[in-house]
Formats: structure tokens, C-alpha cells, sequence
């Protein structure tokens, strides 16, 4: 009797016992420090959180989109420090395929479509309201277009489907349809909205000095122009108010990433010879580079200037400059055989003697019309501006594509080759 | 949600069931009191410590210190066999009857050395204890006295050194505090882990060495802790050591021990009267050697390079402030315990407090711990036990390694001694040093890296007989802790521009662990036994890091704050369940075969691979108890068993969450962003598998005066968790993939002898040797070289962690190439384009061809003892980091060479080609050979000592490391500049060697 009861009262305290280890015992853990892919794209927080991590990702590498157009052509050259794969673009020698130099760009523009993909698929579950909905749509489908259009100016072929295991590699046209789609449709959500309606999502997701409408209409003149769509390319230039900037910013702790290429890593710096051959008294040459240092020597064998723009770490970057609608409209009117029209917005370009606006000035006098009436003057005019307007805006190496024997430089490489990591994981074997 | 419940039910019936018999256990008869006394068989000393147990029944106890024994026996009246077992002596057996009188004088029993073994307990962790015997795997059993009489030690693990065969103990620092890595039977993981699994009591407990401030490794290539956290006990309460080394033995514990697991049992009190120990120790530490550095007043282009001198030749002065930086390093320990008990309730109870100074100056580690373990006897058939453990540790690290900003000897070893690191009056400050690093004296006197750790370990468990032969056990167990780590930089210490800096991370820690198991002996047969073990175990890891940290301080700022500051915090949780069943069977006592499975689960991995199967099984055959055997050979091996054992196990992946898919957060403009990982998570992951076979003999030669073990092992683990390249199109650069293979395949063997036994002196020997080969078998692609660390590669056929690195040019007969200006020339590969990228090669393999000890134990009349012990390391090479860098910025004596006109010269700034990153010459060998331990101690019991109250007094005089035999050229060739890494191992820069110490303690007994 005692041993039954006493065999009965510690069964007792035995399973007290065992139901305190009871506490929490799903294996289902999920990470406490970051969330999912599932939960970030199923709750309104979550893809207001990605539609903002994509714009700071993309602001963060857009050196990557920079660093081959500058190096191939003639905008910059390296420094002593920089890596054989920075100082092979300079040269076009012992290029090797594998190097992060080839791969970061495409990396970058993926990791940006594939939030955008997500972030296109997702908004619509959600009851967002209008002007929030088409704000976040338009969003990614903006940065989607920006990072096939800076992929295509790099990357002779390119995948668009990445929903699948094995992307194949699609033709530059195909590529190139994909950026009007989106940002023909992006146009045409916004044109349904106020900014008014979408103030929830400007202060939500857009950090201030980005401009989404008029970078969208930028971009379409900007793709336009590179795919000889002439009069689209006038259209969407048009739209754009040369009045605004349209920036990525970096704020405290971000850097811009041209600062810390030129000036932390000391990798890359601006060629003296960009510097000489400017037109005397073209004042862009000095809000570009430090043309009054002394000279120090580059690798391979040159002579280098320190950028003077982006030289401090907090600066923005535009998105697009304001003279960049210009001389895509000169040029555009040039292929279309208007050349009053182009050689009034060339002078335009070069007369403009101050802005209230952190833009490059040339403050030089109007070319005579008879110097500009044909379309090899023009055409050589409008790659002379837009070396000097648009320098280190990662347009150069696509310009000598369309400038033929009218730009003064030849690039080292035509294309980028597909990064080995991708030739090698890739299953569809897009090297093969 | 559904499988987790019906775990839990299961688990809960389970226990209940052990503990509610469908028939009540019957009300038994008083039982049996056997008392009697055990001596030893030369001497007629008692014997403490022996286990004394009545055949068939799971209860033993053991005598006290003066050789006493009180054993309860509930049991039908009868003849029964009364066994006597302690380690290291021959088992003896007695005849007893039990009739009507209940309290039994049983006679003096004696008891011989032995070289053999076979007879010892051993706990297992997981299944039932069993006899050696039994066991077809091998365990490896360290003593208590082993453990807490090693010589100037202060951690339990680096105890172990030379104690246990085929396991590679390494101490990565001469910091007091820790800093032990073990390999069993080599590295078995990439990048997962490497160091075993602990178990204290039956707790899982947290052996972490994650660096929560810069203090060692390298600040680019991953911090490294100085400490590992098993500093955290007392190595005086230990009662016995279990090192399991590898699947064959660890099975049951699952995914959690590819890398062997090392079992600690803590000391618990016996019957009789209280047993009072007191322990004083006095020790001295002493640097081992000290740099030698470039003396010579004739200037080098070192110092004219840096502004010390004007024209090389030219007169400078030398300063070497070494005197200022070592020193020898005293340290006291005090203890205390009282242990004993009653029929009913046992104690140990202990206290200990040690200070221990460094042989770095400001180098210290103050450590304060308490233990209870109770246990008591409810009734006959239910015992409880609560153990609990409380440490408190202060320790004054010194920053180390590649650590230029604060590492005290990384700035004597780039600081060339044309320069003088003391304050500069004028400058009203330490001077900066001129070529990199700090001023180690202002490090010394102004900074601050202090750690404190308070953390609770403890358990309870209780055993419960419902059934005759039937055992229910069950166990909770809490490991607990807080470690706060500072560095505090003032400001101006690197630079006039330097603001300064505070971290101040806090860890915590929390381990839990919850046992149930049922195991039956049956006998179906007077031949024919069974042994049966049910388990299930869960287990909840929980750690988190809060960091503070500040910069840009204001003057005597020593806590956060200031005009930049930032806090992160990262969590990480972790659970498993296991179930386990293992079935042993004993075939006519010579014949035993063990079978068992472990069914894991583990949070890390995805539901679809989450539950994961480890099987084992094992044979072990006393083919010396044969007639046969006896009459063939029993005159000269007097006993012979064969073992053979498969098993596997399972490793963790290098994450906790590499299955999700993560995003991660980062702030733009004022706004909260998340951005994916480029590490695509894998659903799929699933454990690192490890296969071990392993077979053996035991052989006792001479009567049982000598034993030999030999063990042949080969492990393959598969599945091995690698970085593969995911197509950048993805938005991902890599994913975890179960995709390499490892393999480690070796032997080991142990000779123990009794090389003396009479009644005045007994000399007791053991020799360990072992050798592992470890491949790398198969990596992502073959080409693959994963480097870690500095030059420690991961190559496709290797041993795991060669170094690999630049080579010189040779011509054909192996000759070094020397260019026009008598340069030697650094080697390059042409490739088929062309191009002539420097050549690298592996120049080296870190792992020992073998590892050998020698322990003496001589016992001389009743009151001396003399303990030493040997152990060495052969064939391992070390990259002599320290001596690269000190002759490439001159500051090495071996720079007199340059002054005096040798034509090679020996200073990197002379030396244009690339030799920097030549690294052959920079790989020693070292082989060494250590007096590990020296013991002499003296035991007094004479009537003086009763007459102060005490029954015996012991002084002992120790050292460790006193000397050291090798040809490595720097400090010491056992340290590493990489910790706890898996991969990055033996490399020597600016590392704190071991210290040489001295130690004198005084014990009295009441």
C-alpha cells in the first residue's frame, strides 16, 4: 500500500516534470533574423520592404553598370591597385572569363529582376488601392527594364525567362521588347494616376530624389534611340521635364559606388586624354574631373586625372542626366534627316551657360549652322557632346555602337563574354 | 504540428509506463546490508573508488577513501556473486550468501594491478552501461585523477593532451582560459564543425568558440576566439572521461556526432562518513622562449626604409621591449569539497576559486565555481539526482594573431627595433608604430579586452527500477550561460585621426536537453543474455548576440557611446528529437553482439529530409577464454578479444537556416529595405553522413602484466555540405549542396603495462600511438582548391588542409633559380594561352604522420608517487607566419646576415621578386616532443597528520611542458593563429606560445 502510493505520487511529479520539457517543440523553426521569400512576398510590409531593398541594391551596384563602358572606351583607366581583371578591359589582353569584373553586372541586374519578377507577380494580391498598386508596379517594372537595358548594353545575348532552372539566352531584340513592354505598360499605369493618389506610396517606398515618371519616359527615349526608334525615342524625350533630377541617393551608411571604386579601392581614375581632348573652355571638363591636379600615371602606361564628381561618399547619382533627352532628340532627328531641328538642340546642349540643377554646364558657343548641316558633322557633334555631357553615365561603349566611324573611340571588347559561373551552373548551357 | 504532438505523447506514455507497473513492484523484506573494506593486493593500502556489485543487479556503490563499502542489496535470499571493478586493476569476484542474518561483515577483499581492462564500466551515454567487454567499438575511458592531477592545467580538455589515443589535442593559445581544439580521428567536416560533441551528465553542453570581438585570427579572414567554452569546469570535479571517436561508437547521439563525442561525469558522493578535501596550488607560468630579435647597431634597409636610419651601416640604436611585455606569470587555485552520504542520500559538494596570470603582461583569468551533486535513494527501486555547476570567469585577454590593430606580439613582430615603442614624453604619447600594428606597450597599458561568463550547468535525473531488470532513466538538462566581451580602443591609439572604439557584445546561450530511456536485462538462457535500450531525446538550442558598439569616443569614454553608434542582434535557434533502440546480446560470456538505430530529426533540415536513420552494430569476441586459446597460448597472451563495429552519424550543415530562402534587411534613405540572400536556401539539405568501421583486438600478454589494443578504423563521410555555383541568372551566386566526400582512415594502438609490481614500488606504463590519413574524395568539381585561412587548401586527393601556396623557381637538379642581380626567382605556370600566372603547389600537409604518448606512473613505497608523461607529434608541418614577417621587416636577428655581407639576402624590402609570397621556406617542420606532465607527490598519513585533524596530507610538486624537443624554429609549433578553425590549421603568427609551468599544491583530507 505505502509503495503503491508512493509509486503513484512520483509517477505524478514524473510527468510534471516531463510536461516542463513540453515547451516549444516544433521542429518548423523559422529564422528570426531574416524573413522568407515566402513571408516577404505574402505581406504588404514584406514587398513594400523588397520594393525598397531593390532600388538601394540596384543604386549600390550601379558601378557595375559603369565600370566596362568606362573601361573599354575611353572615359577611364586604372590605377596602379586595381586588379588584373579592371586593368585587362583597359588593355583588351589576358581577359579572363571567370573574373567578378564580367560577372558583376549580370549578377546585379538579375538579383534586381528577380525581385521585380516577384514583386510584379505579388502586388496585385494584395488590396493596395490604386495609386499604390500601379506606384509599385510601375516601380519594378522600371528597375526590371533598367536591368535588361544596362544587361544588353554589355551582354551581346541575355536570358529574359528566369522563372525556369536552365534560362536560355534570348536574342538582343527580344531583350529590348522586353524593356518597352515594361515600361510602355509602366506608362500607361501611371498616366491612370495622381501623384496625389500615390503619396502613400511615394513615402513609403521611394526614397526622396527619385523621379518615376519622368524616368520612365528617360529610359523609353534612352532604348528608343538604341533600338533606331526614332520618333518613340522624340516622343519620350519630350515627356521628360528637364527641370528635375532624378537621383539615387546615399545616405549615411551607404556610399555611392563610384566614390568608393575611385577613391577607397583606389581602382579606377579619369584618363588625361578625355581631359585634352575637350574643346577649350568646355566647363564640363571641370565638373567632371580635377583638370587642375597634376597628372599621376595609370596602368597600363597613361596619365590620370581624380574624378572631381562622385569624389565624396554621400553623393547621388543621377539616373539619367536632363541633356541626355536633348541629344537623343538631335540624334534621333539626325537618322531622321531634320538636322535644324538636331543642330537647334545641339547648340542648346552647348550654350547652356548655368543650371539650377547638379548637371554638367558647357557654357560653349553655338557651332555655326553651316558646320552643322550634314549627318557626319552632326553625328560626330552630337558624340563629341555626349562624350563630355554624359561622361562615366555608362552610355559610351553603347554610343560606338551607333556612332560607327563618327565616335573617336574604339572599344577593347565588342561584348562582355557570359560569365563562366553561368556557362558552368547553368544547366541549359548557355556557352555551349 | 501533428508529428511534434504524437512525439510527445509517445515520449510522456513512455515514461509513464516505465514508471506505472501493472503490478505494483512486491513490498520486499528488508533488505541486505554488505559492508566490508578493499586493499590493495602488494600494499594492504585501501583501495577508494572501487565499484563493489552484486551480480544481476543494475546497483553498485563504492568504497570510500578508506577502502570502505556499505552496499543495500533488496534481494531474495541466496548465493550471489559480489564483484569488485576499478580501473586498472584485475576484477575480483566473491561468493557470497545471503540467509536470514540482513547485515553482513563480509571479509577484506584484495585487489592486483592489471594492464587490462575488459571489466570496466563504461556509461555509454545513451544505451545502458555495460563492461568493456561488450562493446565492439572503442571507448576510451580518461580517469578523474588523470584529469584533475594534470599539471598546471586549468581546462579540462587540455587535460586530455596525451591521454587519450588517436585523438589530436591541440592548444591554440598559451592564454590561460582555454583555446583547445580536439580532432578524434581527424577532421571530418569542410565547413561545418570539427570539435566533438560534449555531454556533462548526460547534458549537451555548448563548447562555442565564436569570437564576439577581434582578438585572435585575422580581422579580413574571419576573427577567431582565443577560448573555447569547456573552460568553464572545474577539471577537480571530474570523476571520468568517455571519448567516443566516431560513428561506429557514437551512433546513438545522432546528427550531432560526426565528429566523436567526449562524455564528462562529474564526481558524486559515497556512502560513509563526510570526506572534507582541501587543495591549495601555487604555479608559475614562463614564457618558453622569447623572439630573438635583430640586435646588431648596423642599420638594414629595413630601418632606413622606414626612417630609423639614415644610410644602411650607419649606427642605430636597438630597443627590444620584450622584457616589458613577457613575464613570468604566477597563479594561485584554492578548493574545497566535501563529499559523503548516507544509505539514502549522497553529496558532493565543491567550491573552487584560481587566478591565474598569463605570461603575457595584463594577461589574466580569475575563475570562480561551485557543484552540487545530490543523489538519493527514494526507495529501493527509485533514485533522483540533481547536479548543478555555477561558474563565474573574468579573463583579461590579449589580443593576438594578424590583429595589427591591438595585437600585442603581432606588434613586436612587425615592429622593427630601431624603434622605440616607450612613451614619448614629447609626444605625450606611446609613438605609432612606424611599419604596422600598435605600439604593443600602450596596447598593454590603455586598451582593454576583458570577458566575463557566468553560466549554470545542471541536470536532473532519475533512475527508477519498476521491474526487477527493468530501468527507467530520465533526464533534464540545462546548460545556461552569459559571455560579455569588450574591446575598448582609446582614442588616438593608431593614428592622431583615430577615434577610438567600443564594442560590447553579449552572448547568450542556452542548451537544453530532455532523456527518456527504458532499458531491460534479460536472460533468456544461462548463456543467452539480452540487453535492451528505448530512448528518446530532445534537445533546444538557443543562442543570441546583442553588440553595442561605438566610435569616435570622447576623452575616458569606456562604455558605449559617443558620436557613432550602432547595435545589431542575431538569434539562432536549434532543436533535434531522437528516438533509439539498441539490443545487446551475450552469447555464453565471450560472445556479444550489439545492434541499434538512432531515428534523428533535426530544425535544420526540411521537412522532406528531416528524419534521418543511423544505424550501428558491433561484435566483440573474448576468443582467450577458449579452452583452446588457454591451452594453445594462455601462458603468453593470457587474454584475447576481437572487436569489430559499424555505425554512422550524422553533422550539422554550416548554417542553422541555409534551407530558407532569407532575405536580409538594409536600410536606403530612411527607409527599411530587405534584399535577398545570394545563397539560394536548399529544402533538400540533409545531414553529412559519416561511415566507420573499425576492428580490433585485446590482447593481455603475461598474466594480464601487459595489454595491448590495436583498433584499424576507416570513416567515410559523405554528403558533406559545399558552396555550389548557382547560375547568376537565378539572382543567386551559390547554394548548399550535400555534395563532398572525406575520408579518414587510420590505426591506433595502446600498450599498458605493470612493469613493476611489489610491495615497495609499482611502475604502471602506457604507450599510445596513432596514425590518420585523411583524403579529400570528391568536391564540387575536381579542380576545385577551396582555400581557408591563409594557405590551408581543400584539394581533391589531399589530406584536408594542405598548404598551398608559391614556390621558387628550380632547375633541374632542384636547385633554387637565382635571377642577374642573385635573386632566387619565384616559380610560374605556363599556361596554354600563353599566360604566366606564379605557380602554386602544395608545399605542405599540417596533419601529423603520428601521434604518440608516454605516461609513467611509479609508485614508490607508500607515500611517493611519480607521474610523467611524453607526448609528440610527428610529420606535421607549421607555416611559420611570424618568421616571415619578422625577416621581411628585419626585425629578426637572422638579418645580422644582411649587415654582414651574405649574399642571399634574407630581408624581403631587398628582395623585389614577389618572394613575399613565397611560402615554401616558411613551412617547418614540427615534429615535436613534449614532457607534458611531471609529477612527484607526496602522501602523508603518519599520526602527526591525525593529530591537526586531517587523515592524510599530500604536497606535489608538478610541471607541464617543461621541456620541449623540436626543430621548429619559432615559439612554439603547437599554436594556431586560426583557433577552432576546421580548416585553417597549425599556423604560427604572433600567437601566444604555451607557457612552461611550475606548480606546488598542498591537499589535506579530513
Amino acid at each position: 500500500m505505502t509503495s503503491t502510493r508512493r509509486t503513484l505520487r512520483w509517477r505524478g511529479r514524473i510527468l510534471l516534470v516531463a510536461l516542463l520539457g513540453l515547451v516549444g517543440c516544433s521542429l518548423d523553426l523559422e529564422n528570426p533574423n531574416a524573413p522568407t521569400e515566402e513571408a516577404v512576398f505574402t505581406s504588404l510590409e514584406g514587398i513594400v520592404a523588397a520594393a525598397v531593398g531593390m532600388q538601394s541594391e540596384y543604386a549600390s551596384d550601379m558601378d557595375d553598370f559603369l565600370v566596362p563602358p568606362a573601361l573599354v572606351t575611353d572615359e577611364w583607366s586604372t590605377q596602379s591597385r586595381a586588379l588584373i581583371s579592371y586593368y585587362s578591359m583597359v588593355t583588351g589582353e589576358n581577359f579572363d572569363q571567370a573574373w567578378g569584373t564580367v560577372e558583376a553586372p549580370w549578377a546585379a541586374a538579375y538579383r534586381t529582376i528577380k525581385t521585380a519578377n516577384n514583386l510584379i507577380a505579388a502586388v496585385p494580391t494584395f488590396e493596395l488601392g490604386a495609386g499604390f498598386e500601379t506606384g509599385m508596379i510601375s516601380l519594378a517594372r522600371l528597375f526590371k527594364a533598367m536591368a535588361f537595358g544596362s544587361l544588353i548594353t554589355i551582354y551581346e545575348q541575355v536570358p529574359i525567362d528566369v522563372s525556369v532552372d536552365a534560362p536560355a539566352l534570348a536574342p538582343r531584340r527580344a531583350v529590348l521588347d522586353t524593356v518597352f513592354a515594361e515600361l510602355e505598360a509602366a506608362r500607361a499605369a501611371l498616366a491612370n494616376v495622381t501623384d496625389d493618389a500615390m503619396s502613400e506610396f511615394y513615402r513609403r517606398v521611394v526614397p526622396s530624389g527619385f523621379d518615376l515618371r519622368n524616368t520612365v519616359d528617360a529610359m523609353l527615349a534612352r532604348y528608343y534611340l538604341v533600338d533606331g526608334q526614332y520618333d518613340n525615342a522624340i516622343d519620350a524625350a519630350g515627356r521628360v521635364d528637364l527641370g528635375v533630377l532624378s537621383v539615387f541617393s546615399y545616405p549615411p551608411p551607404t556610399r555611392n559606388p563610384v566614390e568608393n571604386l575611385a577613391y577607397q579601392a583606389l581602382y579606377v581614375a579619369a584618363l588625361e586624354s578625355w581631359a585634352l581632348q575637350a574643346e577649350a573652355n568646355d566647363a564640363r571638363v571641370s565638373y567632371w574631373v580635377d583638370d587642375g591636379a597634376v597628372p599621376f600615371p595609370g596602368n597600363p602606361d597613361s596619365l590620370l586625372l581624380p574624378l572631381r564628381k562622385y569624389s565624396t561618399a554621400n553623393e547621388p547619382f543621377p539616373v539619367y542626366l536632363p541633356d541626355e533627352m536633348r541629344l537623343i532628340q538631335a540624334e534621333a532627328y539626325t537618322w531622321l534627316g531634320q538636322f535644324p531641328e538636331a543642330r537647334t538642340l545641339v547648340n542648346a546642349v552647348r550654350t547652356q551657360s548655368g543650371s539650377p540643377l547638379d548637371e554638367p554646364v558647357a557654357n560653349l558657343p553655338a557651332i555655326p549652322d553651316a558646320n552643322l548641316d550634314s549627318e557626319a558633322e552632326l553625328l560626330a557633334q552630337i558624340a563629341y557632346e555626349r562624350r563630355y555631357e554624359l561622361y562615366m553615365q555608362g552610355l559610351r561603349w553603347e554610343d560606338t555602337r551607333r556612332f560607327g566611324t563618327s565616335i573617336t573611340t574604339t572599344p577593347t571588347f565588342q561584348w562582355l563574354p557570359i560569365p563562366l559561373q553561368e556557362c558552368d551552373a547553368n544547366p541549359g548551357e548557355p556557352c555551349a | 504540428m501533428h508529428m511534434r504532438c504524437s512525439l510527445w505523447a509517445a515520449a510522456l506514455l513512455f515514461a509513464a509506463f516505465g514508471l506505472c507497473p501493472a503490478q505494483p513492484a512486491a513490498a520486499q523484506d528488508q533488505p541486505y546490508v554488505i559492508q566490508g573494506v578493499v586493499l590493495d593486493a602488494q600494499s594492504q593500502q585501501p583501495l577508494a573508488e572501487v565499484t563493489v556489485a552484486l551480480s544481476g543487479t543494475a546497483r553498485g556503490v563504492q568504497t570510500d577513501a578508506q577502502g570502505q563499502y556499505s552496499l543495500l542489496a533488496p534481494v531474495p535470499p541466496g548465493t550471489y556473486q559480489l564483484n569488485f571493478t576499478l580501473l586498472g586493476r584485475k576484477r575480483a569476484t566473491q561468493t557470497v550468501q545471503l540467509g536470514a542474518q540482513r547485515a553482513v561483515e563480509f571479509p577484506a577483499v584484495t585487489m592486483e594491478l592489471t594492464a587490462v581492462a575488459l571489466d570496466e564500466i563504461v556509461v555509454t551515454g545513451v544505451a545502458a552501461p555495460a563492461e568493456r567487454r561488450v562493446l565492439g567499438n572503442t571507448i576510451e575511458t580518461v580517469r578523474g585523477e588523470e584529469i584533475s592531477g594534470a599539471a598546471g592545467v586549468s581546462a579540462v580538455d587540455q587535460a586530455l593532451q596525451g591521454k587519450v589515443t588517436g585523438a589530436l589535442v591541440s592548444e591554440n593559445s598559451g592564454q590561460p582560459g582555454g583555446g583547445v581544439t580536439i580532432r578524434l580521428r581527424g577532421t571530418n567536416s569542410i565547413l561545418g564543425g570539427a570539435e566533438p560533441l560534449y555531454v556533462v551528465d548526460g547534458v549537451f553542453v555548448d563548447n562555442s568558440s565564436e569570437a564576439l570581438v577581434s582578438l585572435s585570427g585575422n580581422a579580413g579572414r574571419g576573427d577567431q576566439a582565443i577560448t573555447n567554452r569547456m573552460a568553464d569546469i572545474d577539471p577537480a570535479d571530474i570523476e571520468r572521461i568517455e571519448v567516443l571517436k566516431g560513428a561506429a561508437a557514437a551512433a546513438l547521439y545522432g546528427s550531432r556526432a560526426n565528429n566523436g563525442v567526449i562524455q564528462i561525469f562529474t564526481r558524486r558522493g559515497r556512502v560513509g562518513t563526510p570526506e572534507i578535501r582541501f587543495l591549495t596550488e601555487f604555479r608559475a607560468n614562463t614564457p618558453p622562449k622569447k623572439y630573438d630579435r635583430m640586435m646588431d647597431p648596423r642599420a638594414t634597409n629595413a630601418d632606413v626604409i622606414w626612417g630609423g636610419a639614415d644610410s644602411v651601416l650607419a649606427t642605430v640604436e636597438r630597443f627590444d621591449v620584450q622584457d616589458q611585455i613577457w613575464r613570468t606569470g604566477y597563479s594561485s587555485i584554492n578548493r574545497l569539497s566535501v563529499a559523503g552520504g548516507t544509505d539514502v542520500a549522497q553529496y558532493y559538494l565543491a567550491g573552487s576559486y584560481g587566478y591565474e596570470q598569463g605570461i603575457l603582461e595584463a594577461n589574466t583569468y580569475k575563475r570562480l565555481s561551485f557543484r552540487a551533486n545530490v543523489t538519493s535513494q527514494l526507495s529501493d527501486r527509485v533514485e533522483v539526482s540533481a547536479r548543478a555547476g555555477y561558474i563565474k570567469s573574468e579573463a583579461d585577454y590579449v589580443i593576438e594573431g594578424e590583429q595589427a590593430n591591438g595585437g600585442v606580439l603581432t606588434s613586436i613582430v612587425f615592429g622593427p627595433t630601431s624603434w622605440d615603442a616607450n612613451f614619448d614624453e614629447d609626444l605625450g604619447r606611446h609613438p605609432y608604430n612606424p611599419i604596422l600594428g600598435s605600439n604593443p606597450l600602450d596596447v598593454l597599458e590603455n586598451w582593454d579586452t576583458p570577458e566575463k561568463v557566468s553560466r549554470f550547468q545542471g541536470s536532473i535525473e532519475l533512475k527508477a527500477e519498476p521491474f526487477r531488470n527493468v530501468t527507467v532513466r530520465y533526464l533534464a538538462g540545462l546548460d545556461d550561460y552569459r559571455q560579455e566581451s569588450k574591446l575598448l580602443r582609446p582614442p588616438g591609439s593608431v593614428s592622431a585621426s583615430d577615434g577610438g572604439l567600443v564594442q560590447n557584445p553579449v552572448r547568450f546561450s542556452r542548451l537544453f536537453n530532455n532523456d527518456v530511456s527504458l532499458s531491460h536485462l534479460g536472460q533468456a538462457t544461462p548463456s543467452l543474455g539480452f540487453t535492451t535500450t528505448l530512448g528518446f531525446r530532445y534537445t533546444d538550442d538557443r543562442s543570441e548576440v546583442i553588440r553595442a558598439t561605438a566610435s569616435d569616443l570622447p576623452p575616458e569614454q569606456t562604455l558605449v557611446g559617443g558620436a557613432t553608434q550602432s547595435a545589431s542582434q542575431s538569434v539562432f535557434e536549434f532543436r533535434t528529437v531522437d528516438w533509439f533502440l539498441e539490443e545487446r546480446v551475450a552469447i555464453s560470456d565471450r560472445l556479444y553482439l550489439t545492434g541499434g538505430v538512432n531515428l534523428n530529426a533535426s530544425s535544420a533540415f526540411g521537412p522532406d529530409e528531416r528524419w534521418q536513420l543511423f544505424p550501428r552494430a558491433s561484435v566483440s569476441y573474448l576468443l582467450g577464454e577458449t579452452d583452446f586459446w588457454q591451452n594453445a597460448l594462455g601462458g603468453t597472451i593470457s587474454s584475447m578479444r576481437l572487436r569489430g563495429a559499424f555505425g554512422q552519424t550524422g553533422g550539422q550543415p554550416p548554417g542553422l537556416y541555409s534551407r530558407f530562402e532569407n532575405y536580409f534587411d538594409i536600410a536606403y534613405g530612411g527607409l527599411a529595405g530587405l534584399v535577398p540572400s545570394n545563397t539560394a536556401g536548399n529544402p533538400n539539405l540533409k545531414p553529412e553522413r559519416q561511415t566507420e568501421f573499425e576492428f580490433g583486438l585485446d590482447a593481455g600478454l603475461f598474466s594480464d602484466r601487459a595489454n595491448l589494443e590495436f583498433t584499424y578504423y576507416n570513416k567515410k563521410t559523405t554528403d558533406l555540405v559545399l558552396a555550389v555555383p548557382a547560375p547568376p541568372s537565378l539572382g543567386f551566386q551559390s547554394q548548399f549542396q550535400n555534395i563532398g566526400e572525406l575520408s579518414n582512415r587510420g590505426w591506433e594502438a595502446a600498450l599498458n603495462t605493470v612493469n613493476i609490481s611489489s610491495s615497495s614500488v609499482s611502475w604502471r606504463m602506457r604507450l599510445q600511438l596513432a596514425a590518420n590519413r585523411s583524403k579529400v574524395q570528391k568536391l564540387v568539381t575536381s579542380a576545385d582548391t577551396l582555400i581557408s585561412g591563409y594557405l590551408n587548401a581543400v584539394v581533391e586527393g589531399q589530406p584536408i588542409g594542405v598548404y598551398y601556396g608559391g614556390i621558387y623557381a628550380r632547375d633541374a637538379s632542384g636547385n633554387i633559380v637565382y635571377d642577374a642581380a642573385s635573386l632566387p626567382v619565384r616559380a610560374r605556370d605556363t599556361l596554354p594561352d600563353g599566360s604566366t600566372p606564379f605557380a602554386r603547389r602544395i608545399i605542405g600537409d599540417p596533419n601529423p604522420d603520428l601521434i604518440a604518448s608516454l605516461g609513467n606512473e611509479l609508485d614508490v613505497g607508500r607515500h611517493i608517487t611519480i607521474s610523467f608523461l611524453f607526448e609528440g607529434r610527428f610529420g606535421n608541418d607549421v607555416a611559420n607566419f611570424t618568421r616571415r614577417i619578422t625577416e621581411y621587416f628585419g626585425s629578426d636577428q637572422i638579418v645580422e646576415r644582411e649587415v654582414n655581407g651574405d649574399t642571399i639576402p634574407r630581408t624581403f624590402v631587398l628582395n623585389p621578386n614577389g618572394r613575399i609570397n613565397v611560402y615554401e621556406e616558411y613551412i617547418e617542420d614540427g615534429t615535436f616532443v613534449k614532457l607534458r606532465e611531471l609529477a612527484v607527490q607526496f602522501r602523508f598519513d603518519q599520526p602527526w597528520i591525525r593529530r591537526i585533524g586531517a587523515q592524510s596530507m599530500t604536497l606535489r610538486l608538478a610541471g607541464r611542458n617543461l621541456l620541449t624537443f623540436t626543430g621548429y624554429r619559432g615559439l612554439d609549433p603547437e599554436t594556431n593563429m586560426f583557433s577552432a578553425s576546421t580548416v585553417a590549421r597549425s599556423v604560427d603568427f604572433a600567437t601566444t606560445p604555451l607557457p612552461r609551468s611550475f606548480a606546488m599544491s598542498l591537499g589535506l583530507n579530513f
